[in-house]
């Protein structure tokens, strides 16, 4: 049986219950503290997200200050039950409004308890839609549409707006002004050899949409994507235009999205849920531009003495910039003095994680700064084991500018009462796992 | 605190009463103290009259409290239970269908089983409500129900029912809902009613399957995971509708929910398995999504895919070698994901890709996380034992050897001496590198055992081999693993037949420490070494020292079964724990008394217990797969032949090797009819040992005591204390696996041998039981852990005992006397 959860458990670091619901009696209720002797005390922690105790298994997730632990003992669906703990934590968010921790818990523990009756009903998830948990939900003054309508009115059936086809939305949203957000945001990764050359690179990148729209609208999305762009001067007789296309490697879609209709006719079609929600993700490897390249020479002169050279050159457009640079160069453990020269930004030495912090919070296009540092040693005498340098790792965020070169193309908003629409797009790419070997 | 619990209480008495305006907002306050002190575990129950009383509102915010608190408590106080069932039924029938949803819902979270008479006729109304929200909650109330007593459920026709609007209510989630209810009822019921697995089989008829395919766009992420998981149970006659379907749910690979991209995966799979062209097609299709799910989402959330992705990269590596470089590793990424990576760059690895894996897994090599690093050389010298051309992973190896980081130089030792099993060829360039490695650093047992091997393995090329051999036998009091020991005396025999002047002061040194040592594995050797030099030099050599032949594939770990069975269960926790699902989810898996009342404390203590021994086991497996030991080398595959040439007994006899031996040892070969009595006057290896005569190993007839008594708690504490004694895997004839089905049987017949049964459980094809039997006029008892796999016909046996020494004995009648069963 695909069970997602028996119980699940909310626990601080120190391993107290801020929240339990006990979902099917299979398990028993001291299971949390199996939990808590046999991974949280342990060094177990932290080595794999599935235990099993007993005839139990553990799943569990640390997001910020609190772990948060589904219990099964039947053989259950993990994937699936990783993704209602994400979804679920989500959801929270949503409701409390921004951060998701041991106090924010603590604070709203009646609401979280209303919640996980309606998200799960012994054991298997129920809706998650934030839409639809607002007609049940009655903490916070949300109150419930059913109490103070008399019951001769057929009441609108909840449910079936869930699963209606189109369940994520309510009818009836009214704004003044109506405006779409599309954020494009992009992570490159990057693992690049201590030669220069790439070893592996890729991006991941997601389609963030806000929607302030009244009525039922249709929205079709147009990307300068390959596939897309073929299908459409296919379909319409056309040639293609020149210019830059992207391979996409794949894309998933939120629900909304109509994946016949992407199948067939390669447009993203929809109707989206009102606010805020991620409307793709996808993956490229193919044609990837780096907004960065690093250059290091890491000398080693004799054992109490390194040179490090950085040299950092921004590959995007000159007009752009990057925000919030950093570099972080590692250093072996028994680094005792450091200086440096930059040629912008700040850098400095931090001992915690044995690096050295190199900032730039404003970084134009084309322009190549460096970093030359000279660190001391102090000379071990049972230190012989020379030093596995870790790689340099770097963090940024470039606006505008997409490492994928995906460009929005058109964004079409259709609603049966004709009104115009204000579209705001925006992009941005961010550093994923960008690591420099040395 | 019970101060502030009684204040509460006397608080809410007050409130209970007031019409006062604002009664409703200082309730509020009060109810969320209550659930406060009842989340972090203080005992709350004593309010329950009052909550009840101050329930009487007509807001939903402060009923909603209620009936958390009361589902939390109810269970425990039966009594005050009752006290809600009336306000509770009220609510049932509430005009507004939101308090009609939730007092079903908490109605049937009750959880009392003397109240579920009271819970058939709201179940029953909610069922036919008019409000999808009330035909959800009483949807699952059913299972609910069938769980607390599953003859009310059925008696009531609710399976029915939940039929019925399954097939015909308007709502996706109701009819999601009476799905999972259905299918976990009729699993259930399946085992005793033959009306319900017939029920069961109709989930799975084509128009049930249809209806809910042509519908699946309706349901939620959630439900549609489930229906998937449902139809890949299905069975399309022909191909036709296999493509269908495909086509149907090809969409599904793109959605963003990991699960539902898994479940289609699977249903693609289970539907292609005969289609052999087509299953590959299928292949190749879901490694775009999988890759994509892989590098989206949380850690923990890859790790899940990932696991999936491990299986089927294991079970097609063709398909995803040139996909590697997705299973690099990120520096930051958590090792649980890194190590499942690590694996999938070994099984991919050909001879295109080759170069370059094993260039990034020695990037890793030198990685500052230890267990990392390990993996890495592991998976290099995998690689190594996978490949044709290893000539150039086998310098990265000895690289891996100037390192000189002790847990590097311990790993990659032990790779080396499988990759001179495999590759005798390569020994010259090896041995030049591992003479040069100083015993002393070497601290870990298995790196340690592989040093050893091989000084014994190439004593003729190793200058010091001897001199090696002798300071770390000098050493042997020190020596905590039993392992080491082992691979010294049998390394120091190997190197005495090669260099016996040299080598002749160790053996006798090995030797002594050998036999006076209080391992019986390691005595025994040094005796049975000793005894085969005493008979006859060369025969020794023979047996303890044989020409070999390479090993050409080192044997697989798993079973094809067992991973046709995982395969099977694709999405689910199987495929995380690699193992089928019946070896963690069988109640007898779950510790073994199910009638314990301390069930929870039983479960957890035994579990640490088989924690200890799978991981034990894991070791074992790794063991066999890399380490595997000169003593093991009929782990080899048949197909090499034998890999021992028969020990030609008497043709070595005049050779001048054995000539000089014997002189060396001033052995005069004693005539194997000799009574050991003279040969221990003798004392042929001056080893100043007296070896005693040990007793005919006729086996002491044991008797048990015909009816001896133990309680469970007892057995449990014994259970729990007692070291396993004897472990080993038998065989049941068939007769006695087909017998099974009738375990009372079974358990008189044990009975009729004076072993009696303690617990007993289990489903076809594993059955658990807990034995135990007592010596007669001794207290002494044995007790029993059998596990009877009828499919394999194989029984594992654990046995405890008061007194070790008798172990065997009984084990030897235990087995005689369930070999038997069946038979009679």
């Amino acid at each position: 049986m695909p069970v997602a959860a028996s119980a699940i458990y909310f626990l601080n670091l120190r391993g107290d219950v801020l929240i339990n619901r006990l979902y099917r009696d299979d398990v028993g209720g001291n299971m949390v503290d199996a939990f808590r002797v046999h991974i949280m005390q342990t060094k177990e922690l932290g080595t794999c997200p599935v235990r099993q105790i007993g005839g139990c298994s553990f799943f569990y997730m640390r997001i910020s200050n609190v772990y948060i632990v589904i219990v099964v003992s039947s053989n259950a669906n993990v994937a699936c039950a990783f993704k209602f703990v994400v979804e679920a934590v989500a959801l929270f968010k949503s409701y409390f409004g921004g951060a998701f921790d041991e106090d924010a818990i603590r604070n709203n523990f009646v609401l979280i308890y209303e919640l996980l009756d309606e998200i799960m009903d012994f054991g298997y998830p129920q809706n998650l839609s934030p839409e639809i948990l607002k007609l049940y939900i009655t903490q916070e003054g949300v109150r419930s549409p059913f109490s103070s309508k008399p019951t001769d009115k057929p009441v609108p059936n909840a449910t079936l707006q869930v699963t209606g086809a189109v369940g994520w939305r309510r009818e009836g949203l009214v704004y003044k002004k109506n405006e779409v957000f599309l954020d494009i945001v992009e992570s490159v990764n990057l693992l690049m050899s201590s030669k220069g050359s790439v070893l592996r690179c890729d991006v991941t990148g997601k389609v963030l949409m806000k929607c302030f729209l009244s009525g039922m609208p249709d929205l079709k999305l147009g990307l300068n994507d390959k596939i897309g762009l073929e299908k459409e001067s296919q379909l319409k007789s056309r040639p293609a235009k020149s210019g830059k296309t992207i391979e996409l490697d794949d894309v998933t879609f939120h629900q909304c999205v109509n994946l016949t209709r992407f199948n067939s006719e390669k447009t993203v079609s929809f109707v989206p849920p009102d606010g805020e929600f991620e409307l793709m993700k996808y993956r490229i490897t193919e044609g990837v531009n780096l907004p960065f390249r690093v250059l290091p020479t890491i000398k080693e002169l004799g054992r109490t003495r390194m040179e490090v050279n950085v040299k950092v050159k921004s590959v995007f457009g000159a007009k752009m910039f990057a925000l919030g640079v950093v570099i972080k160069i590692p250093v072996p453990k028994q680094t005792a003095k450091t200086s440096f020269q930059v040629t912008s930004g700040r850098a400095k030495y931090n001992a915690s994680i044995d690096c050295l912090v190199w900032k730039i919070r404003k970084f134009p296009g084309q322009t190549e700064p460096t970093l030359s540092a000279e660190v001391e040693l102090i000379s071990t005498i049972a230190e012989k084991k020379s030093w596995t340098r870790p790689p340099i790792q770097m963090e940024f965020q470039v606006p505008m500018f997409t490492a994928s070169g995906l460009r929005v193309r058109f964004l079409k908003v259709w609603e049966k009462s004709g009104y115009n629409t204000v579209e705001w797009v925006r992009y941005i790419t961010k550093a994923g796992s960008y690591e420099i070997r040395c | 605190m019970k101060g502030e619990v009684s204040d509460v209480k006397s608080q809410l008495r007050q409130l209970a009463g007031s019409r006062a305006p604002g009664t409703d907002d200082s309730k509020r306050d009060l109810f969320k103290k209550v659930l406060s002190y009842m989340t972090v575990g203080i005992d709350v129950s004593s309010v329950f009259s009052d909550m009840v009383m101050c329930s009487a509102t007509s807001d939903i915010v402060l009923k909603k409290m209620c009936y958390l608190y009361v589902g939390n408590y109810a269970k425990y106080n039966p009594d005050l239970a009752l006290l809600t069932i009336n306000f509770l039924q009220r609510d049932c029938k509430d005009e507004d269908p939101m308090i009609r949803g939730l007092a079903l819902r908490s109605l049937c979270t009750l959880r009392v089983p003397n109240l579920v008479e009271y819970l058939v006729g709201p179940l029953g109304s909610g069922l036919k409500d008019k409000s999808g929200y009330v035909r959800m909650v009483a949807s699952i109330g059913v299972v609910k129900l069938y769980h607390i007593s599953a003859s009310t459920c059925v008696d009531a026709d609710f399976p029915a029912m939940l039929k019925h609007l399954m097939l015909h209510d308007q709502d996706a989630q109701v009819v999601a809902n009476c799905l999972f209810s259905l299918q976990e009822i009729w699993t259930l019921e399946a085992n005793t009613s033959e009306e319900a697995s017939s029920e069961r089989e109709a989930l799975l008829s084509k128009p049930v399957i249809y209806y809910f395919l042509n519908r699946i766009k309706d349901f939620n992420e959630w439900a549609q995971c489930i229906i998937l998981e449902m139809v890949s149970k299905y069975v399309p006659p022909d191909s036709n509708e296999i493509f269908d379907i495909m086509n149907l749910l090809e969409d599904r690979l793109q959605h963003a929910n990991g699960a539902i991209v898994l479940a289609t995966i699977k249903l693609f799979l289970q539907l292609t398995l005969d289609m052999t062209d087509v299953h590959q097609q299928v292949y190749e299709r879901i490694k775009a999504p999988l890759l994509t799910q892989v590098s989206l989402g949380s850690p923990e959330q890859s790790f899940a895919v990932l696991s999936h992705l491990h299986l089927l990269v294991m079970r097609a590596p063709m398909l995803f070698s040139t996909a590697y470089k997705h299973f690099y590793c990120h520096y930051n990424e958590p090792f649980y994901v890194k190590k499942l990576k690590l694996e999938m760059l070994t099984a991919v690895a050909n001879e295109s890709n080759t170069y370059e894996i094993v260039t990034e897994l020695c990037e890793y090599a030198a990685n500052v996380d230890i267990p990392m690093a390990r993996e890495s050389i592991r998976a290099v010298g995998k690689i190594a034992l996978q490949q044709y051309d290893v000539n150039a992973i086998v310098d990265r190896l000895l690289q891996f050897l100037e390192m000189e980081k002790d847990h590097v130089t311990a790993e990659t030792l032990v790779l080396v001496k499988d990759l001179l099993r495999k590759y005798p060829q390569w020994s010259h360039d090896c041995i030049a590198v591992v003479g040069n490695i100083s015993s002393k650093n070497i601290q870990e047992p298995k790196a340690k055992a592989a040093l050893i091997w091989m000084l014994g393995e190439y004593a003729q090329d190793m200058q010091d081999a001897p001199y090696v051999l002798e300071s770390l036998v000098e050493k042997w009091e020190d020596e905590c693993s039993a392992e080491v020991r082992l691979h010294l005396l049998t390394s120091v025999m190997k190197c005495f037949f090669r260099r016996p002047p040299e080598t002749q002061q160790v053996l006798r040194a090995v030797l002594a420490a050998g036999i006076a040592d209080f391992h019986q594995d390691v005595h025994d050797r040094a005796l049975f070494y000793y005894r085969l030099l005493q008979h006859n030099v060369s025969v020794a050599e023979g047996v303890v020292n044989p020409p070999k032949q390479a090993v050409s594939v080192f044997a697989d770990t798993q079973s094809s079964e067992i991973k046709d069975r995982i395969f099977d269960e694709f999405n689910s926790l199987s495929v995380v724990y690699k193992k089928p699902s019946y070896m963690f989810t069988d109640k007898e898996y779950r510790g073994p008394f199910a009638f314990s009342e301390e069930f929870g404390n039983m479960s957890i203590g035994v579990e640490s217990e088989e924690t200890a021994a799978s991981s034990q086991r894991v070791e074992a497996s790794d063991k066999e797969l890399l380490l595997n030991t000169s003593e093991k080398e009929d782990k080899v595959l048949s197909n090499n032949g034998p890999a021992y040439s028969a020990p030609a007994y008497d043709g070595y006899l005049d050779t001048a090797a054995s000539q000089v031996q014997s002189d060396l040892v001033s052995l005069e070969p004693p005539l194997p009819s000799h009574p050991p009595k003279t040969s221990s006057g003798i004392d042929l290896l001056s080893l100043g040992l007296s070896i005693k005569p040990t007793p005919a190993p006729t086996a002491p007839t044991l008797k048990l005591n015909a009816k001896p008594v133990l309680d469970p708690n007892t057995f449990q504490q014994k259970w729990r204390q007692l070291q396993v004694s004897v472990s080993q895997e038998i065989s049941i004839s068939p007769q006695g696996v087909a017998a099974l089905a009738n375990l009372q049987s079974l358990l008189r017949h044990m009975q009729g041998h004076s072993i009696q049964c303690i617990a007993s459980g289990g489903q076809s094809p594993n059955y658990k039981f807990f034995f135990f039997a007592q010596k007669s006029e001794e207290s002494s008892l044995f007790l029993v852990e059998c596990i009877i796999n009828s499919l394999t016909c194989k029984a594992q046996l654990k046995i405890k005992a008061d007194d070790e020494s008798s172990s065997q004995a009984f084990s030897t009648v235990f087995q005689s006397a369930l070999s038997s069963y069946g038979t009679s």
